[in-house]
This record gives structure tokens, C-alpha cells and sequence, in this order.
């Protein structure tokens, strides 16, 4: 009975201690169950990305850059395939080795040398390939691929360059292209919503981006849109097979506005001067012709330079990189006295009859201070159209001192003089129109009757620049209409700017024009030496920017010893008239005369222009 | 359903429902295997000649009357223990780790037969002591249980180890362990949680908890294990990719596949609805053995067959918890179904035993 018992108690203290047991792993199944659906029910999309994200590989494609074509339709920037021997330097121990070995097969300069061992250690620090040699000849192709097993992570491959044909034209108005900082690469990647990632390269110094000129501020246009090779990969990343493949839009085309002849004529007729020339359209603002000298090749930059042979053009004295053009800054001079002229009827502060005796000076009746013309003895009795054609300082100041400064400052404006007149120019400088607040801030000092007096003939602080003066003599030749100027030109948006005027008839207008067309073709003209230049009728104003004041021609033999001190040469001027197409600025720094210097360089554009 | 099939001379010991179930699992095994194994034909052929093997000495095993296992289980263990301490001394050493005797045509993981062979040894031990079972019988029991799974563990061998453990004081527990010495023992075992942490685990063990319970401190990477887990089991969905079509198994994203995480496997290609039947085939053999265990005809059998299926549970439990990322990972296979003959065989053996044991009438009792 006990032994019943017994067993009876055993058997029940198994059975419960079996049930806790299995209880126990029962909780613990149903627990992972419920894991397991909360992972494949709850949690699916995300895992299911995650698998396929596990799986998948994307490489980048990149596009080929937009071509840029002159007006009539000839390229002036293309991509040009080039067969390149090609490093993967994150993969390279020792760039040292390595070049010692392949040096034995292709003959590397010391600046392709010095090339890749100033960019190797970024390349495989952001993993990018690094082109070796560029354009390998068949001989060298050759060479290397029987020897190609010696050189794992080494390969030749077909890279564009970028290449403009006119490399040294059009280095201020195209500019040229250049590596892609990290933090550019990010937000142009990130405009497509792209992360970084390895890249399928297709030009030889991987990715670009417009450094100056139309590369830069059409960049988005010309870039294009990266496209992708998505591929499955395994566990270790082996691609096992390209599941898709996005094409890359190549960057679109860009049809400018420039003229390769006119941009020729304007670069040989300055002949390595320091200067610049723009020339635009008068209709339609478009800029034919836009050249900054001193300049420099594209081609070497744009494609991966030794940073020796980028340190000797920075160097340069005649500082090729700056963009003269668009940046540099120069007193209008006399260029300016049209614009005074018109503010003077609009004023009615003079007419065209109105006339005064120059004596070849203007007194300022303030202080008795003496303000000199450029000619001794002066011009005799001048009213405005003699003041133009002789450039009669005397007329300008009297009209200029009887002026309201703010009414002139903003009167100025209107012709863009301290403004933004272009609408796709690469950084371009804003110059200087300054007012009696400018002179306070910066200067620290009040304005003086003077300083108007100077403004009326262009000297002093007022300061333009070549593309301003384009803009400037565009308007002139418009009758006050302009539109803002631009090297690609869009029908859809350009909006007429017209010069507000009350009291400036079309006759005005036609007697400026002829007081303009008397600088060159009047006998007493400050231009008269372009009469014999060309074949049909241009105007224009010549200015002389002085950089040193003098009293008289003996002082000035003496400053202009040094070749920095003499005066800036400069010169406004469209035709043909009586109906102007184009409209021409030149400035050559130091050429002394606007007439003689800087003259003919416009009319030799205006011919090319003409011509067609 | 379990029964005598009496031929003319002769009966056969045989029960439908975990023979057909083991049966079935074993089969579902071989077809994941395929899959993990990306094709492999020569192990599926190989595990199959296992499975093979294992079902017919699984049927062999289930005809002895279970006294006789009752009276060789201490030889049965001393043979096991030997087998172990030969491996020590001749073991294969793979990784580190000496787990393996090599017999040419198989190797065999000494562990796994040791797994089966303390928990009856102990049901045979302890089945006619009363109750509660006193300290002495209860040190004696627990000595044992730790000399053996020191030897698994010091191979090294934690995850078996722990099963071994686990096994033995299952049948400690169902016997009658007291409940006095049960939370006695807890207390202490809590208390010296942080000696056995500085004593006796490896570094790599260490650190696979501490990466358990901060998956972003991985210097060995094994949460990326878990974390490709995870991925397979999720992307897997309700009804899963389809065989052989799973990407983190076939591509080689989930370590482990054929052995360890091939649950993860079946739940990225059958999704949850192929995991619930798998689990399901699970349940139903722990529930027959539940019931087996009830109608045993002795303490003997009743303590071994809880012992046996419990055994299972376990490795279920840790290989499931580890797939799944809530337990640490230690190396489990999944019983029936991961690759690897000595783990599949040990099952068969188990499962021969448990048949035997509920198969088999007293003979008093026909």
C-alpha cells in the first residue's frame, strides 16, 4: 500500500514537474514564434530592403559634358576619346615601384610625373582611378598590353578630355573644367538624390565640374545625369551579374552666342596686350566676342595640369587667369561723357545749342582749383556735339558741376555702372558707382563739388568694366533700350530695359549718334585716325584713363617711363550706322590712346562683325 | 498509436506518429539542405544516407525491452566517457576546437552520444531512490552531471555542454530533485555568476554575450551573423521566396547555412507559413513524447522519455533563440534538420530509445 503510494505520489510529482517543464518550452516557442512573425509580417518591408539592398550593387555612370558651339554652329568645346593607361591607386602599394616599372615601357615626362605623385595619395584615399598617360599611341598600347600581367590594377581604357579647340580664345569666356571637391560632388550627386559611390568614369580626370567662365555657370545644364549599373553581388562582392543598367544622360548641348572669327580678330589685334574686348549684339544683348589678354590654354587645365606648370601661369606677372573682361576694373575717362551729355538735356541743363568758351580748363568756383583738359589752349567755344568730338573736358566739368550728385549717381545706373548687366557672366565685377555715402563709409570723407566735376569726365572714383562698357555703348547705340547681355541666347526671356526720359527726343538720340559718328570721321575728332579703317560709318567715344595726374605733357614724359604708370586706352564704339548691329568695348591697359591704341582693335572686330 | 506489429514469430516495437513525423522532418531536412547547401548533391546525398541509417537504428533501437537499457546504461556511459576522453587525446581539431573522431568513412562528434547516454544512465540511477531524492544522491547526480559537462566543455564545446548540463538535471529535476535544494542552488548559482564569468568562460564567449546584449560593442562581428539572420528571416515574408530562391542563403550572406542558421534559411525560402508547419511537425513530437511519458510503464521510462525529449526542446530552443536573435550565439544545430550525422544520429538514437520505452509492456502488466 505504501509502495502504491509512493508511486502514485512519484508519478504525480513527475507529471507536474514535466508539465512546467514543457510549459516552459512552450512560453519559450510561442516567444519565438511571435519573433518570427514580427520579423516576417511586422517588419517585412524593411528586411525585404535590407536583403535586396544585401544583394545589390550600384555603380555610378557618369555622363559625357554638353558640347558648346559657337553662333553659326562650329564646335568650340567638345569631349575627344583618348586611349589612357589607368591606375587604381587605392589598390597600389608603392606609387615609387610602380613607377620606376612602368616607366620602363612608356615614357612619362617629369610633369605627367610630378602629376601622378601630387594626386596619388587623394585618388586612392577617395578611391578614384588616376590616369597615368594620356593618349597613348598605338606602339605604347602595344607594349603595354604584352607586359599588362606585370601590372595587376593597371589598365588602358578609352577616357574623354575635354577638349576646346580654340584653347586660348576663349579661356575667359568658356573657361575650363576641373576636379569636383568632396563637398561639390555631394550636392551635385545630391541634386539626383545620389549617394557617392564607385564610379564608371568616362573622362580621364574622373569627375568634373566647371570651374570658370560658361563650364561654371552652365554647369548644371552641360553636367548631365549620372546613371547607374546595378549589379547582384555576393556575400563577398564578387558582381555575379549587371541586373540593370541606367543610362547616363549625356549633359545638353549649348548654342552660344559667340563668333569664333570676331573672337579671333579681337585676340590677334590685341596681341598679347593687357586688356580686354566684348562685343555684342545691339538687339538682343548677345555677346559675340568677349576677350581677356594675356590668356592661356583650356586644354592643359581643364585636363589635369602639374601643379609646377599651373604655379608659373598664376605667377605670371601679366596674370593670364584674370578675367579682364568681366573683373577688371577702369575709370570710363571720356567714355563716359555721352551719358553726361544726355543727363545734361534730360536736366535741361544744357541743349544742343547751349555752348561755352573752353579755355582748356575748368575753375571750380569753390576753391579756385584748376581742373585741366587734355588739350593746352582748350577747344574755343563748344557746345555739346564739339565737346563730344573733341572730348572737351572743360564742357563737362561746367555741365557736371551744375549737376545734383544724387541725380547724376542715379541717372549713371541707369547705363549699368555699379550693376550686373550680364545675365550668364562668370563672377563679373559690379565696378564702382560711387556717392557721396560710398565716399563716407569708405573713404571717410565728405563729397566734394570736385569730386562731381571729376565724375563728369569718368575720373576719379568711378570705375567700370569692359563688359559694362559693352553694355554701356549696346544702350548708346539702342536709343536707351537695351536687354541684360548673355552668351546663350534665350527669345523667352528677355525683357527690354528702357532709359526712363522725359525730356530726350528719337532726335536727340540722332544728334548724340552723330556727335558719336564726328569722333571718328570729324577732322577735329579724337578718333579720325579709324576714318580710313573700315567702309561704312561707325560711332564711338575714346577715353584716355589716367593713372597718374599730371600737369603737363613734360610731367607726363616722365611717368611714362614706367610702362605701369602710363594711361589706360580706351574706347566705346557700334556701327555700322545709322543702324547699329553691334556694339564694341576695348580697353588696353597702358596704350595710351583711346583713339590710335585701343581704336583699331574695335574696328578690326566690327569689320569681322560687318562683314558676314 | 503505439503498438506491436506481431508477425508470425515475431513482434515489431513501433509507434506511427513519431516514426511518420520524425520521418517527414527528416525529409523536409534533406530538401533545406539542397537549398543552404546551393545545390550541393554530395552532402544531401551524404546526410541522407544518415537519415537512412539513423531511421533504421532508430527502429532497431526501439525493439530491446528497456530493461536492458536500464542495465547497460552505466557501461553505455563509461563507453561514452572513454570515446570523449580518447577524442581529447586523437581528436580531430577543427578551428580550435578537438570535437571529432575521424573513422574514415564518418567523423563523429563524441559529444552527441555522451548527450544521450548521461540522461539514461542517470534515469536508471535514480528511479528507485525515494523521495524527495536525498543530498547524497543528489551531490552524486550532480558530480556526475559536471565531470561530464566539463568534459564537453572543455573540447570547447559550450552549446553541447550546456545541453549535456541541461540533460542531466532534467532527469535530476523530474526524479524529485527537493525544492529546498532547487532554490538554494539557484541563489548560489546567481551569486556565482560573476566567478563563473571571470573563470570559466573563454574570451570569445565573453564577448559573444556582451555583443548579445550590446549588438554595436562586436569586435568578432558575430552580430553581423545575427543581423543577416534577421534579414533572412524577415525578407522571407508570409510565404517566403520560394525554394532556392533565397539570396541571403544562396549568396552567401548567412553564415552558418546548412548547420547552425538553416531555420533562417527555411524562413527566408518557405516564409512563415513553411516556419509553422516546420515548428507544428516540432510540437507534435514533444507533445507525443509528453504523452508517452505519461503512460510509461515505470519511473524509469517515464524519466527517460521526459529526459530524451527534453533534450530535444533544448536544442530547439537554443538554436532557435540564437537564429532568431534572442539568445547568444553558440553553435546548435537544429535537431532532424541541419547538416552534420553525429547530431542526426544522436536524435535517431533517442528517439529509438523513447519508442523502445513506450512501446514495451511490463510484462506483469500482459
Amino acid at each position: 500500500m505504501t509502495d502504491l503510494n509512493e508511486r502514485y505520489i512519484e508519478k504525480k510529482s513527475f507529471f507536474s514537474r514535466l508539465l512546467v517543464v514543457y510549459a516552459f518550452f512552450g512560453f519559450a516557442f510561442s516567444y519565438f514564434l511571435f519573433q518570427t512573425f514580427s520579423l516576417q509580417v511586422s517588419e517585412y518591408s524593411e528586411y525585404e530592403t535590407a536583403a535586396i539592398k544585401n544583394k545589390t550593387k550600384e555603380v555610378l555612370v557618369q555622363p559625357v559634358r554638353g558640347i558648346i558651339y559657337d553662333r553659326s554652329g562650329k564646335i568650340i568645346v567638345n569631349n575627344v576619346p583618348t586611349y589612357d593607361l589607368i591606375i587604381r591607386p587605392s589598390k597600389i602599394k608603392s606609387i615609387e615601384s610602380f613607377l620606376s616599372e612602368i616607366s620602363l615601357i612608356i615614357n612619362l615626362n617629369s610633369d605627367e610625373l610630378g602629376y601622378i605623385k601630387e594626386n596619388f595619395d587623394s585618388k586612392a584615399r577617395y578611391n578614384r582611378e588616376l590616369v597615368v598617360k594620356k593618349n597613348l599611341s598605338e606602339e605604347e598600347i602595344s607594349r603595354f598590353e604584352v607586359r599588362s600581367y606585370k601590372f595587376p590594377n593597371t589598365f588602358i581604357d578609352v577616357r574623354y578630355s575635354r577638349y576646346n579647340y580654340y584653347p586660348e580664345l576663349f579661356s575667359h569666356a568658356i573657361g575650363y573644367v576641373g576636379g569636383v571637391s568632396n563637398d561639390e560632388l555631394t550636392s551635385i550627386l545630391g541634386s539626383q538624390k545620389l549617394p557617392q559611390k564607385e564610379t564608371i568614369f568616362k573622362y580621364s580626370n574622373g569627375f568634373l565640374i566647371g570651374k570658370t567662365g560658361l563650364e561654371s555657370t552652365y554647369d548644371h545644364i552641360l553636367r548631365g545625369k549620372f546613371g547607374k549599373k546595378i549589379y547582384e553581388v555576393d556575400a563577398k562582392g564578387r558582381l555575379l551579374y549587371e541586373r540593370q543598367f541606367i543610362k547616363p544622360t549625356n549633359g545638353e548641348n549649348i548654342f552660344t552666342t559667340l563668333d569664333i572669327d570676331a573672337q579671333k580678330v579681337a585676340y590677334d589685334q590685341m596681341d598679347n596686350r593687357r586688356g580686354a574686348v566684348v562685343a555684342v549684339e545691339v538687339d538682343t544683348g548677345s555677346i559675340v566676342s568677349y576677350v581677356s589678354t594675356p590668356s592661356f590654354s583650356t586644354n592643359a587645365i581643364s585636363n589635369g595640369i602639374s601643379s609646377r606648370a599651373f604655379n608659373t601661369l598664376i605667377q605670371d606677372n601679366n596674370k593670364p587667369f584674370f578675367d579682364r573682361a568681366a573683373q577688371g576694373r577702369y575709370s570710363p575717362a571720356s567714355t563716359i561723357k555721352p551719358a553726361i551729355g544726355l543727363f545734361g538735356l534730360e536736366n535741361k541743363i544744357i541743349d544742343w545749342d547751349f555752348s561755352i568758351d573752353d579755355p582748356g580748363y575748368f575753375i571750380l568756383p569753390e576753391d579756385q582749383r584748376v581742373y585741366r583738359g587734355w588739350r593746352k589752349g582748350g577747344h574755343g567755344n563748344v557746345n555739346l556735339n564739339k565737346a563730344m568730338i573733341v572730348s572737351s573736358n572743360t564742357f563737362f566739368f561746367s555741365l557736371a558741376y551744375q549737376s545734383d550728385i544724387y541725380k547724376l549717381i542715379n541717372y549713371l545706373s541707369n547705363f549699368g555702372f555699379g550693376t550686373n548687366v550680364c545675365a550668364d557672366c562668370f563672377n563679373p565685377d559690379k565696378g564702382l558707382l560711387p556717392s557721396p555715402e560710398w565716399k563716407m563709409n569708405n573713404l571717410n570723407f565728405g563729397w566734394f563739388t570736385g569730386d562731381t566735376v571729376n565724375l563728369g569726365v569718368g575720373q576719379g572714383y568711378l570705375s567700370t568694366t569692359p563688359l559694362q562698357l559693352a553694355y554701356y555703348s549696346a544702350l548708346l547705340a539702342n536709343k536707351g533700350k537695351s536687354k541684360p547681355l548673355s552668351f546663350v541666347f534665350d527669345k523667352n526671356d528677355s525683357k527690354n530695359f528702357y532709359i526712363q526720359s522725359e525730356n530726350i527726343s528719337d532726335l536727340d538720340w540722332e544728334k548724340l549718334h552723330q556727335s558719336m559718328i564726328g569722333v571718328i570721321e570729324s577732322p577735329l575728332g579724337t578718333a579720325k585716325r579709324l576714318q580710313e579703317l573700315k567702309t561704312y560709318t561707325v560711332a564711338a567715344k575714346s577715353g584716355t584713363v589716367e593713372l597718374v595726374s599730371t600737369e603737363t605733357k613734360e610731367d607726363y614724359k616722365i611717368v611714362r617711363e614706367n610702362e605701369g604708370n602710363r594711361d589706360h586706352a580706351i574706347i566705346i564704339a557700334f556701327g555700322p550706322m545709322p543702324n547699329p548691329k553691334y556694339a564694341v568695348s576695348v580697353v588696353i591697359e597702358n596704350g595710351e590712346s583711346g583713339g590710335s591704341v585701343a581704336g583699331p582693335v574695335a574696328i578690326a572686330v566690327l569689320n569681322s562683325l560687318v562683314d558676314k | 498509436m503505439k503498438k506491436e506489429l506481431t508477425f508470425k514469430n515475431f513482434s515489431i516495437y513501433f509507434d506511427h506518429y513519431l516514426f511518420i513525423s520524425i520521418t517527414l522532418l527528416s525529409i523536409m531536412g534533406l530538401l533545406f539542405l539542397y537549398s543552404a547547401s546551393q545545390g550541393d548533391l554530395n552532402s544531401v546525398i551524404k546526410q541522407s544516407i544518415f537519415v537512412v541509417f539513423g531511421l533504421c537504428l532508430m527502429l532497431i533501437l526501439s525493439q530491446p525491452d528497456p530493461d536492458l537499457y536500464k542495465l547497460y546504461s552505466g557501461l553505455f556511459l563509461i563507453l561514452s566517457i572513454a570515446l570523449m576522453l580518447v577524442t581529447m587525446i586523437f581528436g580531430k581539431e577543427i578551428n580550435g576546437a578537438k570535437r571529432w573522431l575521424n573513422f574514415g568513412f564518418f567523423t563523429l562528434q563524441t559529444s552527441e552520444i555522451i548527450k544521450i547516454a548521461l540522461p539514461v544512465f542517470l534515469a536508471s540511477y535514480l528511479y528507485n531512490k525515494p523521495l524527495p531524492i536525498s543530498t547524497k544522491h543528489t551531490f552524486i547526480t550532480l558530480a556526475l552531471i559536471c565531470f561530464v559537462f566539463y568534459l564537453v566543455y572543455s573540447q570547447p564545446d559550450l552549446g553541447t555542454g550546456l545541453v549535456v548540463f541541461m540533460a542531466g538535471v532534467y532527469i535530476l529535476f523530474l526524479a524529485g530533485l527537493s525544492w529546498k535544494f532547487i532554490f538554494t542552488s539557484f541563489g548560489l548559482a546567481v551569486l556565482s555568476m560573476p566567478f563563473l564569468w571571470n573563470n570559466f568562460l573563454e574570451p570569445f564567449q565573453r564577448q559573444r554575450i556582451l555583443t548579445f546584449i550590446d549588438p554595436s560593442n562586436d569586435p568578432f562581428g558575430s552580430s553581423w551573423n545575427i543581423t543577416q539572420s534577421k534579414i533572412a528571416i524577415g525578407s522571407g515574408g508570409i510565404s517566403g521566396k520560394g525554394y532556392q530562391e533565397g539570396s541571403q542563403a544562396n549568396l552567401n550572406f548567412l553564415p552558418e547555412a546548412e548547420t547552425d542558421f538553416i531555420f533562417a534559411v527555411i524562413a527566408e525560402e518557405f516564409g512563415f507559413i513553411g516556419i509553422c508547419i516546420l515548428l507544428a511537425l516540432f510540437f507534435f513530437i514533444l507533445l507525443r513524447c509528453l504523452y508517452l511519458a505519461f503512460n510509461a510503464r515505470d519511473r524509469f521510462c517515464r524519466l527517460a522519455i521526459g529526459g530524451l525529449s527534453l533534450i530535444l526542446a533544448s536544442t530547439l530552443f537554443i538554436n532557435l533563440g540564437m537564429v532568431v536573435g534572442i539568445i547568444p550565439v553558440v553553435g546548435m544545430p537544429m535537431p532532424f534538420i541541419s547538416k552534420g550525422g553525429s547530431s542526426l544520429l544522436s536524435f535517431y538514437i533517442a528517439f529509438g530509445i523513447i519508442i523502445s520505452m513506450a512501446t514495451h509492456k511490463k510484462l506483469m502488466q500482459k
